[in-house]
């Protein structure tokens, strides 16, 4: 997802795109950690983001408003290993898209394979991997979808703070998450020609296709956790459901992109999310880091789904493995 | 129906999804977690979000020598309760580990004090 910011940067009028609702929920010892709505979180999970709708302005000149609308749907093969399908619908209102009076259609399909590495629950530690595929003329050629596969292997994390001192517990019901990519796409180079519909005169443009590292996370501070683990301060029922966030996801050009006047790119998203038992919602802001990024504030919010809770004995139970195994009592 | 209609109905899908079932986590408890009592409470009481497999759930209450001063649990639905004995003024740890009806395992931890 991250390359298709990319490539509008690079193509100018095309669609500017900030990654949408790859993230899973994750139990680690005390931890909940909630699925992240922009930067990718290390769960490995049952789930469905439907949707995931953000509006905002793109970086382009001139800038125009964006819709996009994803579906995310998370199955575990094994109790660690999930496959990911995530189908973006997007549309451009005018003056965007090849005619100046807007586009609409899905971009490139992206899928993530994901592996969950290591968890520790006294530490409330989790470190996944995972491999990131955009794929090559998937969606919409009016959205000027990238004509290559892009593959981007990623590294994930989560760690919440519970084991701070008292002397602080205050702290103890924050988390942090990191995301770190680098995207590869499968050619070096997009060749495009286009003819002057008046001269006829055909001109080739010969672009080098950049490689990017990808890199966020979130800060989040979980309202649930402070109740259930650390002080229950006795705050009304929708307080303690809530987990105030602010996401960052960016990208930086790290090679090929000579002539290219590339700057890191990205968004940052202080939002809240709100944490029920089977399902959550949240809304973030979208706030760009530079004139690269977009040119106003804007808005996501996402439905998210816990299809291992709503479905346990069908979808939402790995493929294969045996039963969950039952707690030993102490 | 528009795009803004669908949106919508979509973001209510929660008002039909909220009877299912789902992982057992601690709801609250007594003493409070965190909190301070002023006397020894003769059992701690927890309460969690979904029904418990009672032979599959249990916790203890440790000080903070790390000793148990915790009688066996006994489960109710989604409550389980813990004997202690008297417990002198400290601080004290209890762990809880469950099953929920629908095979999730859980567990965590929290802290309460007594007469401090």
């Amino acid at each position: 997802m991250f390359t298709r910011l990319a490539r509008a940067i690079l193509w100018g009028p095309a669609l500017a795109l900030i990654p949408l609702g790859a993230g899973a929920h994750e139990i680690v010892g005390n931890r909940f950690f909630p699925a992240t709505l922009v930067a990718d979180d290390p769960g490995v999970n049952d789930e469905l983001s439907l949707p995931t709708a953000s509006l905002f302005k793109t970086s382009d000149v001139p800038s125009v408003n964006e819709l996009d609308i994803a579906v995310e749907f998370s199955k575990r093969i094994t109790d660690d290993f999930a496959l990911i399908v995530q189908p973006t619908w997007t549309h451009l209102y005018a003056p965007g898209g090849p005619l100046g009076n807007g586009a609409s259609g899905f971009q490139n399909l992206e899928t993530t394979a994901k592996y969950r590495l290591y968890k520790n629950g006294e530490h409330e530690f989790i470190v996944s991997v995972g491999l990131v595929a955009e794929w090559a003329n998937t969606g919409a050629k009016s959205l000027s979808v990238d004509t290559f596969t892009t593959y981007t292997p990623t590294l994930y994390f989560g760690k919440g703070l519970g084991d701070l001192p008292d002397a602080v517990w205050w702290a103890r019901p924050l988390a942090v998450t990191g995301v770190f990519g680098y995207a590869i796409p499968s050619r070096s180079r997009t060749i495009i020609a286009t003819a002057d519909p008046d001269s006829g005169d055909v001109t080739v443009d010969n672009s080098p296709n950049p490689r990017f590292f990808n890199w966020g996370g979130s800060i989040q501070y979980s309202m649930p956790y402070l109740k259930t683990a650390v002080n229950d301060l006795g705050l009304p029922d929708f307080i303690n459901h809530l987990i105030p966030i602010v996401e960052a996801s960016l990208q930086t050009p790290v090679s090929n992109f000579a002539g290219l006047d590339l700057k890191t790119t990205g968004t940052i998203n202080p939002g809240v999310l709100w944490v029920g038992n089977t399902f959550q919602v949240g809304v973030e802001a979208i706030v760009p880091v530079n004139r690269q990024s977009g040119t106003s504030v804007g808005v996501i919010a996402q439905l998210h789904l816990y299809l291992d809770d709503l479905f346990p004995t069908t979808i939402g139970k790995p493929i294969f493995g045996g039963p969950v195994t039952p707690a030993k009592p102490f | 129906m528009s795009n803004k209609s669908i949106i919508a109905a979509l973001f209510a899908l929660p008002i039909v999804i909220t009877q299912a079932s789902a992982h057992a986590t601690l709801d609250h408890s007594d003493p409070r977690v965190g909190n301070t009592v002023k006397s020894s409470p003769s059992a701690v009481t927890l309460w969690f979000t979904q029904k418990l497999e009672p032979a599959f759930s249990s916790a203890q209450v440790t000080n903070a020598s790390g000793a148990v001063v915790s009688s066996g649990a006994s489960v109710s639905g989604s409550v389980m309760r813990v004997g202690v004995r008297s417990l002198p003024p400290g601080t004290y740890r209890v762990h809880w580990k469950v099953l929920s009806v629908d095979t999730h395992t859980t567990e965590g931890s929290f802290s309460f004090r007594v007469g401090q």
